[in-house]
């Protein structure tokens, strides 16, 4: 069943067209990729499904309801979970008050008590592996455990849909390699992931298909071997090197 | 309740007890002094609320007092209502206000904010200068307690308590609970929390409702014992200024901190007055300013941290200096 | 009639443009909101009074005096003082400002006594007259005429000296300009400096127009904030505008409603154009 639609999205800034006409779907169950050179228009697009920005035209649908144009809060109580590039915690808050937040407010938030929350966040913070920094204050994490601690935000929320934007940035080979782990967990539970990135070996690694930005138009669309093995994407963002490079 | 929290609830209680005693064993003077430090507290208590815990520092919150104060003349003055009523409806007035006015300014984030609440008061106050059913500047009379001179004393400290108590027990209450921490939240990244699923704009305007609400309750009294009100005074910037002082210096967003702060501000001040008559506002000012530089964090916090040294106030300064 | 209160409003609102320049380059400059600033008003209003008192100094010569004065006064406040806690939160600032506000307002009604004071000077009551229809007292024209020159060089100094320019580049990225070698602790002194002298200048000009008390500040400071807000932060021009937009504002308001009631227009302008267009008329940098 397709889960997430977006039909003509276009996003326009005064003069400036950050998305035009971008049309993608995700099958539920699935982790699509969602790659392109900086400023291609991919965090504009997350934004513009997560309710940050109105689409200038076009719609998006979440399980064939329409939820252009909602609040964020609205589209996070739907279901539908983000991160933030650079990442966004709560730094007078403990990690475990972080994720409990997410708890309370988001899509399984409405039977929980505060008490509950908090017990969701800590089983939470177990699952992406953050148990023993529970009581640590949120700002004083490396930026590994910073990422983790994003993400256990956006899955506290008991999200159907999870839009990952960038959480690989800033980490070395090992910890790219746990965080492809724990992304295939998520998805074993359950979720359907999109997932923003410039860190290829996660690209290959973790997603079924993928689809390419460019200067706010979409070019490539398919499994990771067509898209990356695509000349207009290898021209526009990979570069011919890159074949010769991961070959 | 476990071990831990024990003794800090039985050293609550006891202080409450003693609190509650104390009038009986002192002066209508000394109990009058009291009942001011309990109406500073339950106002910074209240500016808490929106400024401490939702970081939205509102720089108005007088007005609150104000039409507080102004509701309860009017209804026990021009419709001879009962001050039980006059207190109710003082409360809810100034959370209506709120919550009218929150709209609009809520939008406005720091200095915007602070400025526009600010104005607002400022506007109110020339308002009601200018209003004929409050009797513009010439101030408004309400009716007298009827109880002996003991015992409106004491009829205005209790009630006092009594709204602290409320306060405090309130904003207890909503801290432990989801609305709490959607309120932190606010205050620590406003975007995050509302990607989190936060209603941002019901949670500030329920915290400012709150805020509102209390600091209308302590109006009401004030107004009642006084039993006169002008414009002025009812919508003082200085009152503002004061009730910030005092959560600030008492310790900002933590439960105990402005209670602590005005019982400390108070007790300076009063000091201060004692001995330099001419100047104590002269000192005050001195207070403050040495109070912000040397302890940003409030009483609170080197309460907790147990560092009384010099070397904590040298490390807030290096810390905030250019 | 209609053409006098023009006139007014425009004469009036030139004097509150002066005021809010000083508030406007040090919010605009170093992020701070000067709650004090209506006190340094005071001060340099006073100034101008001891020195008309004792010596018999016009008024209008003063001036230099009241802006060297109060420019030392700044510098001094700013190095020595604001500048312990101008990194912590913009509030904890505030509430520094809010405590130098009452320690200048009472060490000034110690030292003072609360009595209001007039500066008399002999040409006070003379006055142009343009047919029937406008009638202009001198000193008012005289305050006018010199915001223009301050403003002029306040304008000058912003934007064609090095001193300038390093105010501006501090005002714009702190870190950036301390790379490229500007000193940031001395820029912002001098800052500081400059916007309370523009004050004094602001308080020597008031004392010639209007009674003045060491109360008098408290007022005058929200009267620059509506100016600032009005006009908008990030150039010399907006407190200019939003001045002239108040004076005429309350020219008109007072004359239709009565003047009881210049506050509540003031502060409804204030809170309607914050909810409406933040940025003021101008609206530049946040």
């Amino acid at each position: 069943m397709v889960i997430l639609e977006g039909k003509n999205i276009t996003k326009r800034f005064a003069g400036l067209v950050a998305v035009g006409d971008v049309d993608f779907n995700l099958q539920q169950g699935e982790i699509l990729g969602l790659i392109g050179p900086n400023g291609a228009g991919k965090t504009t697009l997350v934004n513009v499904i997560a309710g940050v920005y109105a689409p200038s035209k076009g719609d998006v649908f979440f399980k064939g309801k329409q939820i252009s144009g909602k609040k964020p809060y609205q589209v996070g109580r739907m279901g539908i979970s983000r991160t933030f590039q650079v990442v966004k915690p709560f730094p007078g808050m403990t990690v475990k008050e972080n994720a409990a937040v997410g708890a309370m407010y988001g899509a399984g938030g409405r039977n929980k008590s505060a008490k509950q929350a908090i017990q969701r966040a800590e089983e939470i913070l177990e699952f992406v592996g953050l148990a023993d920094q529970m009581n640590k204050g949120a700002d004083q994490l490396s930026v590994a455990s910073r990422k983790r601690l994003e993400m256990a935000k956006a899955l506290a929320m008991e999200p159907e849909l999870v839009l990952f934007d960038e959480v690989m940035a800033g980490l070395n080979f090992s910890e790219i390699d746990q965080a492809v782990q724990l992304i295939k967990k998520i998805r074993e539970s359950g979720m359907t992931i999109l997932i923003i990135e410039h860190v290829m070996r996660a690209i290959k690694n973790v997603c079924d298909r993928v689809f390419v930005l460019h200067h706010g138009e979409k070019i490539a669309d398919g499994t990771v071997e067509d898209v990356l093995n695509d000349e207009a994407v290898i021209k526009a963002y990979l570069g011919r090197r890159y074949k010769e490079l991961t070959h | 309740m476990d071990k831990k929290t024990l003794p800090y609830v039985l050293i609550c209680g006891l202080i409450l007890l003693l609190v509650i005693l104390f009038p009986l064993f002192s002066n209508n003077f000394i109990i009058r002094f009291g009942t001011d430090i309990l109406m500073f507290a339950i106002m910074a208590s209240s500016w808490n609320i929106i400024g401490g815990y939702t970081g939205y520092a509102s720089f108005g919150n007088v007005v609150f007092f104000g039409i507080g104060g102004y509701i309860t003349a009017v209804l026990m003055e021009k419709a001879g209502l009962h001050f039980a009523i006059a207190y109710l409806a003082a409360g809810g007035g100034a959370a209506l206000f709120a919550v009218l006015i929150g709209l609009p300014v809520l939008r406005l984030r720091g200095h915007y904010f602070a400025i526009a609440t600010l104005g607002v008061a400022e506007a109110m106050k020339a308002l009601v200068q200018n209003l004929e059913i409050t009797e513009g500047n010439s101030g408004i009379y309400l009716p007298m307690l009827d109880l002996s001179i003991k015992g409106q004393y004491f009829f205005f400290f209790y009630m006092m308590l009594g709204t602290l108590i409320l306060t405090l027990l309130v904003t207890y209450l909503v801290l432990n609970a989801k609305l709490g921490y959607s309120l932190v939240a606010v205050r620590e990244d406003e975007d995050a929390a509302n990607s989190v699923g936060i209603n941002t704009t019901l949670s500030k305007t329920v915290a400012f409702a709150l805020s509102g609400f209390f600091t209308g309750l302590a109006g009401s009294i004030y107004a009642y014992q006084q039993a006169f009100l002008k414009p002025g005074p009812a919508f003082s910037v200085h009152t503002t200024v004061k009730m910030i002082v005092m959560a600030v210096f008492g310790g900002m967003g933590k439960l105990f901190g402005p209670l602590i702060g005005a019982f400390s501000i108070e007790i300076i001040s009063e000091t201060l007055s004692n001995y330099f008559l001419v100047a104590h506002t002269l000192f005050f000012g001195t207070v403050v300013i040495l109070a912000i530089v040397f302890t940003p964090k409030g009483l609170i916090d080197m309460i907790t941290k147990r560092k009384f040294g010099i070397s904590y106030f040298l490390e807030n300064i290096r810390e905030h200096r250019i | 009639m209609l053409l006098q209160i023009l006139v007014n409003g425009v004469l009036m609102g030139g004097l509150y443009a002066l005021m809010a320049i000083g508030m406007s380059l040090i919010w605009g400059v170093m992020d701070i909101i000067n709650i004090a600033h209506g006190s340094f008003i005071m001060l340099g209003a006073f100034t101008t009074y001891w020195l008309f008192s004792f010596f018999g100094m016009d008024p209008f010569v003063s001036l230099v005096f009241s802006m060297a004065l109060l420019f030392v006064l700044g510098y001094g406040v700013q190095k020595y003082l604001i500048n312990y806690v101008i990194r912590a939160s913009a509030f904890i600032t505030l509430i520094l400002a809010f405590g130098i506000e009452i320690f200048i307002n009472n060490a000034a009604l110690v030292s003072w006594t609360a009595d209001v004071r007039k500066v008399k000077v002999a040409y006070g009551a003379a006055n142009f007259s343009f047919g029937n229809w406008v009638t202009i007292p001198t000193i008012r024209l005289l305050a006018f005429f010199l915001v223009i020159v301050i403003s002029v060089v306040f304008f000058y100094v912003l934007n064609r000296t090095n001193l300038g320019r390093s105010i501006r580049a501090t005002s714009q990225d702190l870190d950036a300009a301390r790379l490229v070698g500007v000193d940031v602790a001395r820029t912002y002194a001098i800052t500081f400096g400059l916007g309370v002298g523009a004050a004094g200048a602001a308080g020597t000009l008031w004392s010639v127009l209007f009674p003045i008390s060491p109360m008098m500040g408290g007022e005058l400071t929200l009267k620059s904030f509506v100016v600032v807000i009005i006009g908008g932060l990030g150039s010399m021009l907006g407190p200019i505008i939003g001045g002239l937009a108040l004076g005429i504002a309350e020219a008109f308001g007072t004359n239709w409603f009565g003047s009881t009631y210049a506050n509540l227009i003031s502060f409804t302008i204030l809170v309607l154009v914050l909810i409406i267009r933040p940025k003021g008329i101008l609206g530049g940098a946040d």
